[in-house]
């Protein structure tokens, strides 16, 4: 064998490992690309949708909140207006000027909360009538103020933010009393602390603000974080011109807890008087809960992506492993497919030839006796001569019986012989094998070790066929220890009563069989024997008898190791088997038989 | 002992000629006939002991003949000559009532005790017939 042979195996070995794991990556690929696709889709989508759903609707509660707050501090403003404005329609200057009267007022007005700072009347000059108050402002004279013009143009006023005469911000509400040919003001400011409450009761989280604008965009309240009363507002009042609205802005921070963040901006404008209500919360706060199941929902989404790939890769594994162990065992059975047909198609060729040849082998047997007699009746012949030509035809006859027994062994080879079944008891019998072989295995320095099982049950089969198949295996057991100056050969028997049958195992310690020639074992005229030593049928002979006894034979080899055969025999014949024998059991036509009549 | 009557049937001409000459040369009165249809033929001109008859011929086989023989004259013996090598045949033969069979190719010697055992045999079932009378009634 060349090297290029041997390094072939391994290629092949190769070649089909990388198809199996071909298969594999097809198969992962494939599973996955059907899997996680639709799962990714599906998730991603359902991911989007609702994220988009479930901001709008903290978009939509966002707006709500500010709208409905919004409502309230118009709602508040509105009221204290009418109360002045009930005030002034209740009162007559004589009575509301006076103090006492001014206080009950005040008392009245101020019943449910403190919602005013002071009161005061003024007369149409803009000069204080009355005050009561924490200030001072009695000697104020307001007539070229803003807010008196207003007034006394509108009937009522509600003011911005402003600081005015006493030096605070604040807001004043003034109403208009026409009382006959006097017009008086009543005037009061509001409480910015109440103010302050009142709009700071959207508490919107760790982050949220919420503050009041005026058109100016001047600041009516102080923002929670950055700028404060009256101050100019840090978002321009430009972008607030609708009635109302949010909208997400990313805001170089101006105060030190925001550097630079998302903010969502809510806005509002007020009617009267046209302030605007802004609310405003950092963004991740705001989403905080949506993001959170967000990231909740694809945490999962991508722990099942994981999950399907490692399952696709296990089951794949698995799958493959499979593929391959059927394609192993379905390429084993092939080859003893193609071995049995094999053998049986020889078995055929063989007989058919056997048989052709044993017509001339007959003729050339009784032309030699023909020849004899003829020498016979010449008894004048030279006697040299008769010698020499009796020689010459006792060789002939010796190479005729020669060439018998070789098709002899070709027709046992095919499946034309007949077995005679009969009860065997397998350890007695392999024992009485190994007594027959014991003489010449101790010439080759091979002894024998036996292994075998208590209380076999006795097997259907044929002695002397069995007999034939393991003196050939032991021959060839006790062959391979040729240049070996010691061995053994060790002879096993178990029964396996799941298959019905008996094992047993022929394994010797000798040279070993290479692979190539393992395959190769079998078939007829197969032989690693120099020429004239082995016809090369042994084996096959035995792998035809042990087949048609209903039982199968393997082999195993390691080079320089030796040599391991199994074969399994049924307890029981198989049915499909000749019936002559079973009808005529005690009808023996062996050579015994023969020479039995002879005698 | 009277000279024994032998038949041989086979269709390889010169084995037939061959074997006729040799077991003529030892006594015996011999015809040689080359298949199955001539050996009833024959049979029915004359009285044969014993008959070797080989199984495989064209036109009758082997076995046909050997009922057909077995029909005429149950009390012939017949040695069956196999080529196949295959004893499955032969037992046939034997079940029809041959009286041994032998695989080609044989030696003479051999060929030639097993028709002196035949027509021993065919003495030993006749000599009853011929030496008793009741058997006659």
């Amino acid at each position: 064998m060349t090297k290029a042979e041997s390094n072939q195996l391994p290629n092949e070995e190769k070649q089909k490992a990388g198809h199996y794991s071909r298969l594999y990556r097809k198969f992962v690929f494939l599973t996955l690309i059907s899997s996680l696709v639709p799962l990714l889709l599906v998730g991603w989508g359902i991911y989007i949708y609702y994220s988009d759903f479930s901001k709008d609707r903290l978009k939509t509660s966002f707006q709500n909140q500010v709208e409905s707050h919004r409502k309230i501090i118009e709602l508040f403003l509105k009221e204290r207006t009418h109360d002045l404005q009930l005030v002034a329609l209740n009162h007559k200057l004589e009575e509301i000027q006076k103090q006492p009267n001014l206080i009950r007022v005040l008392d009245s007005i101020n019943r449910e909360g403190q919602y005013f700072t002071d009161l005061g009347i003024i007369n149409d000059q803009g000069k204080h009538l009355t005050y009561i108050g924490p200030y001072d402002l009695m000697d104020k004279n307001y007539s070229q103020t803003f807010w008196f013009k207003e007034v006394m143009k509108k009937g009522y006023f509600v003011s911005d933010m402003f600081t005015g005469f006493r030096g605070s911000p604040h807001i004043i509400i003034a109403s208009l009393r026409i009382e006959g040919e006097k017009r008086w003001i009543i005037r009061a400011s509001i409480e910015t602390e109440y103010l302050r409450s009142l709009v700071e009761n959207v508490k919107i989280g760790a982050t949220g603000e919420v503050y009041l604008l005026n058109q100016a965009g001047i600041l009516q309240t102080s923002p929670r974080f950055g700028g404060r009363i009256m101050d100019k507002a840090p978002l321009p009042i430009e972008q607030f011109r609708e009635e109302s609205g949010i909208r997400t802005l990313t805001l170089a921070g101006s105060n030190p807890t925001s550097i630079s963040s998302k903010q969502i901006v809510a806005h509002a404008w007020m009617r009267d008087p046209h302030w605007l209500l802004v609310v405003k919360q950092e963004y991740d706060e705001a989403f905080h809960d949506v993001n959170h199941a967000n990231r909740a929902t694809l945490i999962f989404l991508h722990l099942s992506l994981l999950g399907i790939i490692i399952i696709t890769a296990i089951i794949t594994r698995t799958m493959v492993k499979t593929i391959e162990k059927r394609d192993l065992e379905s390429e084993q059975l092939n080859k003893q497919l193609i071995q049995a047909g094999k053998l049986a198609s020889l078995g055929e060729l063989s007989a058919g030839v056997a048989h052709e040849i044993n017509n001339p082998l007959a003729i050339i047997l009784m032309e030699n006796q023909v020849v004899r007699d003829t020498v016979d009746e010449f008894p004048e012949l030279d006697a040299d001569f008769k010698e020499q030509l009796i020689d010459s035809l006792s060789q002939i006859d010796s190479q005729v019986q020669r060439c018998n027994l070789i098709t002899h062994n070709l027709l046992r080879f095919s499946r034309r012989t007949v077995s005679q079944i009969e009860a065997v008891d397998i350890n007695a019998f392999l024992n009485e094998v190994i007594q027959l072989m014991a003489n010449r295995a101790k010439g080759m320095g091979v002894h024998f070790n036996t292994n075998l099982e208590e209380g076999q049950k006795p097997i259907y089969s044929d002695p002397s066929q069995l007999q034939q198949v393991f003196l050939n295996l032991i021959n060839n057991a006790i062959d391979a220890h040729e240049g070996k100056p010691y061995g053994s050969i060790t002879i096993s028997t178990r029964s396996d009563f799941q298959k019905q049958g008996v094992i047993i195992e022929v394994a010797d310690t000798g040279s070993g069989i290479p692979k190539e020639n393992l395959e190769r074992i079998f078939d007829p005229f197969f032989t690693t024997k120099p020429v004239g030593k082995g016809t090369g049928l042994g084996l096959s002979i035995s792998y035809s008898l042990i087949n048609k006894l209903g039982g199968d034979i393997s082999v195993q080899s390691v080079v320089g190791q030796g040599t391991h055969f199994t074969l399994f025999l049924p307890f029981n014949r198989p049915e499909d088997s000749e019936k002559n024998d079973e009808e005529h059991p005690g009808q023996t036509l062996m050579p015994e038989s023969k020479k039995e009549t002879k005698q | 002992m009277k000279r024994a009557r032998v038949l041989i049937v086979d269709d390889e001409e010169a084995f037939a000629d061959n074997i006729a000459k040799l077991i003529s040369k030892r006594g015996y009165d011999i015809k040689a006939v080359y298949n199955g249809q001539s050996a009833l033929t024959a049979l029915d001109e004359d009285d044969f002991d014993v008959i070797i008859l080989d199984l495989k011929m064209p036109g009758m086989d082997g076995l046909t003949t050997l009922k057909n023989i077995k029909g005429k004259k149950p009390s012939v013996e017949v040695i069956i000559l196999t080529g196949h090598g295959s004893m499955e045949s032969g037992i046939d033969g034997i079940q029809l009532g041959a009286f041994d069979f032998i695989m080609k190719p044989v030696r003479f010697d051999e060929l030639y005790d097993k028709i002196r055992q035949a027509y021993q045999r065919k003495l030993v079932h006749e000599e009853p017939v011929q030496g008793s009378p009741t058997d006659k009634e």
